[in-house]
């Protein structure tokens, strides 16, 4: 198998944006901290970017929102987001990776692929090659990684996770089969919270039972999703390294199993898909130029519409969600029924700048 | 209904009523011109609800060849109506209200028969139920307008950015616009007593529908402000515009008051290298242009590029240079605007450091006039 010959890395950042607020400041160190707005400034706004360590131990972990995280570890201590800092950061650990090689994939700030088959180092073994990585990243950032270490990007990827903070696991082809065989189904990527219980129903709890189900089965079941899954479980995933891949857009969307009849639910729905975009451009620092909306109708017919402006769109979920209803209007009666909605920014650019913007609406006393 | 008119007449008066009507309207009886026939003249009409937009013809003045037959009112279908006046043949025309609404228009050999609708389902206009009547010179007024309109926001997020704030005192008229990367303030003087108190939002695009009414036409424009609505009068013509709704943010803390660096330069010299920079920069996706004050060297030098295109490089002339070296990056197109509404003027930038707004006065007049812009960061 081609496969065997490629040394694919994955260096994950432990908590990156706490990791880098407690070396920042020392006093969080030995608290719980949650990279978010605080709720109790904010009116309870606001999602959970990231915690450390401490605030995971009290069920605290991203995505959650603020408000909940507070409920459940009290003590917590919230620290606003600067993404420009983490960006800097992030750029500081891209530096020493193109000292490793040029075929890096950037999935975030604080999450990288690396295809070392060939490496600027001249290191045959891997290990070494993530030894490097790590300690350099240590010395130049304070900062800890985890790493795994594979012959393919999904298995790098379970392998970065399997022991964090400052792992460093290797998975040989030799060892996959085991590995995968005992792995938790949950820890499958793309198996989340819906998917569990339906594995759940056909008995699958571990990557042993996955490896019984036929392709047929899985594709029955799962589409797509299942034919990939039938491979990842075999230790199948020949997805290169896209060092050359640049995002050229961010697009959230949902199907409904009952269709969306009214205004109402179709703008609550805009107001969400707005949210989770405007989240993603954040996490990947771009902006883009034009806002795109996808519709389906109950029949299957599908309708996209897009608005761009001139300038940057300001990455705003209200602005996102005021382009998106704009479009809304344009499309044909919704009481049709709608089964999909889509949001995607496209035009994306690096946030390399930022127009800076007049402090109209903050709080007095604050200032630019 | 019947009357007959001087094509001319109508067609002027039919075109400033039109800047009102739109044929995108969620109200269709508004995609109309409502016409009144009185014994004083023929009053015309045009809405889209935020704007709307009256005035009258009158029957006493022989110029407008005006003779009302029978009163009556009707509304056309505004779009279409208009297209054939302007195509009628003859000098004057005749309108003649039928059965159910039918219209028939004349004009020598042609006729045309038009279905109209009941003006009794036309909404009313506003009542500005006050007395302040502010009168205002035309022409400053018009340049007040466009001094500031180029600031408002066309982002509906933040609905009263997308207006221009009007504070007036006793013998102060101060017009402020902000879509918060830019900000621009124009103040004028009035003559002691001629207002009360007064603090209002109006929408810009119904101020840039005003500014094209009141052209050079006239000398005098007459300002009424109620709770939610502005009555402006221009001559025999009423226009009203609905206000934002909000509470307009104190924008007199953001103008700075001190500087480190202040420049001088003629307003369409610095207008013409800007310009140039920008060929570029619009090629670029984040459309910056940079500029390097140098004090000690008397030197100002923009800078812009395009990865795909190329780059520019320019040693600007200005007039003076003082306070501490600095470089700034900036979006060419505040600029831009901003040089336009100095005309011909010197004026005066004042940057207090290259993350903070920096400030643009005509140096004649430092005290009335000012235009604020926001750097770019640059990362």
């Amino acid at each position: 198998m081609d496969e065997s010959q490629r040394n694919i890395i994955h260096v994950d950042m432990d908590a990156f944006y706490a990791s880098i607020e407690m070396r920042d400041h020392p006093e969080y160190r030995h608290q719980p901290l949650v990279i978010a707005r605080d709720p109790r400034t904010s009116g309870g706004r606001g999602v959970v970017a990231t915690a450390n360590y401490l605030a995971r131990a009290a069920g605290i972990h991203s995505a959650m929102s603020a408000q909940e995280a507070l409920e459940r570890c009290k003590e917590a201590v919230f620290k606003q987001p600067d993404f420009t800092k983490y960006r800097a950061v992030s750029q500081q650990i891209h530096d020493i990776f193109h000292e490793v090689t040029d075929k890096i994939e950037s999935v975030a700030l604080d999450e990288a692929y690396l295809d070392i088959t060939e490496n600027k180092l001249d290191l045959d073994n891997p290990i070494e090659v993530g030894l490097f990585l790590q300690q350099k990243i240590w010395q130049e950032t304070r900062l800890t990684s985890s790493i795994g270490i594979s012959y393919n990007k999904f298995l790098a990827k379970e392998a970065s996770d399997y022991r964090k903070p400052v792992g460093m696991t290797i998975i040989k082809e030799e060892d996959a089969h085991d590995f995968l065989m005992k792995l938790p189904i949950e820890k499958y990527r793309g198996v989340g919270k819906k998917t569990v219980p339906k594995m759940h129903e056909l008995k699958v709890f571990t990557g042993a039972d996955l490896y019984q189900l036929s392709e047929n089965q899985l594709m029955h079941d799962f589409g797509k999703f299942g034919y990939m899954l039938y491979r990842r479980v075999r230790g199948i995933d020949d997805r290169p390294v896209e060092y050359l891949r640049e995002r050229k857009s961010i697009g959230k969307e949902r199907t409904y199993g009952q269709s969306l009849a009214d205004e109402t639910s179709v703008a609550n729905q805009i107001n969400f898909l707005s949210d989770l975009v405007s989240d993603t451009v954040q996490k990947q620092q771009k902006h883009g130029r034009t806002l795109v909306l996808k519709i389906r109708y109950q029949d299957f017919t599908t309708l996209t519409k897009r608005y761009t402006s001139k300038d940057f769109l300001p990455n705003d979920p209200k602005v996102f969600a005021q382009y998106a209803n704009q479009l809304l209007e344009e499309m044909p009666d919704i009481e049709r029924g709608v089964r999909l909605l889509g949001i995607t920014i496209t035009g994306l650019a690096p946030l390399d700048f930022d127009n800076i913007s007049l402090p109209l609406f903050e709080i007095k006393g604050k200032d630019l | 209904m019947k009357f007959s008119i001087r094509r001319s007449v109508f067609i002027k008066e039919l075109n400033n009523v039109q800047r009102a009507i739109s044929s995108k309207t969620t109200i269709p009886i508004l995609t109309g011109l409502k016409l009144v026939a009185s014994d004083e003249g023929l009053t015309l009409t045009g809405s889209n609800a935020d704007i709307s937009i009256e005035t009258v013809i009158s029957a006493s003045d022989e110029d407008n060849g005006l003779a009302i037959a029978s009163t009556g009112a009707i509304v056309l279908p505004a779009r279409f109506f208009s297209e054939i006046i302007k195509r009628l043949p003859e000098d004057t025309f005749e309108l003649n209200v039928t059965e159910g609404f039918q219209t028939e228009i004349t004009s020598g050999s042609a006729a045309f028969n038009v279905n109209g609708l009941d003006a009794n389902n036309y909404p009313h206009l506003p009542e500005i139920d006050t007395t302040d009547a502010i009168k205002l010179d035309g022409a400053v007024f018009k340049e007040l307008i466009s001094q500031t309109v180029i600031a408002v926001s066309n982002q509906e997020s933040r609905p009263i950015l997308t207006g221009v704030h009007f504070e007036l005192d006793a013998d102060q008229f101060l017009a402020v616009a902000t879509d918060s990367h830019r900000l621009s303030q124009r103040k004028v003087n009035l003559p002691t007593g001629s207002s009360t108190k007064h603090n209002v939002i109006i929408p810009g695009k119904s101020l840039i529908e005003l500014s094209r009414m009141i052209g050079d036409e006239y000398d005098q424009v007459e300002m009424r402000l109620s709770e939610n609505q502005a009555l402006f009068i221009l001559g025999e013509t009423s226009f009203y515009t609905r206000l934002l709704e909000g509470t307009y943010p104190d924008t007199s803390r953001l103008i700075p008051s001190e500087a480190e660096t202040t420049v001088e330069f003629e307003a369409p010299a610095l207008l013409a290298s800007i310009e140039r920079a920008s060929l570029l920069s619009h090629e670029s996706r984040n459309n910056v242009i940079k500029l390097i004050i140098k004090p000690t060297e008397q030197t100002v030098t923009i800078f812009g590029n395009s990865p795909d295109v190329g780059k520019v490089e320019e040693d600007l002339k200005p007039n003076a240079v003082t306070g501490s070296e600095l470089e700034i990056s900036f979006n060419p197109d505040y600029m831009k605007d901003a040089l336009h509404s100095f005309g011909q003027s010197t004026i005066k930038i004042s940057f207090t450091s290259a993350l903070r707004p920096f400030t643009l006065v005509p140096t004649e007049d430092q005290e009335n006039f000012i235009q604020l812009i926001t750097p770019v960061r640059t990362f």
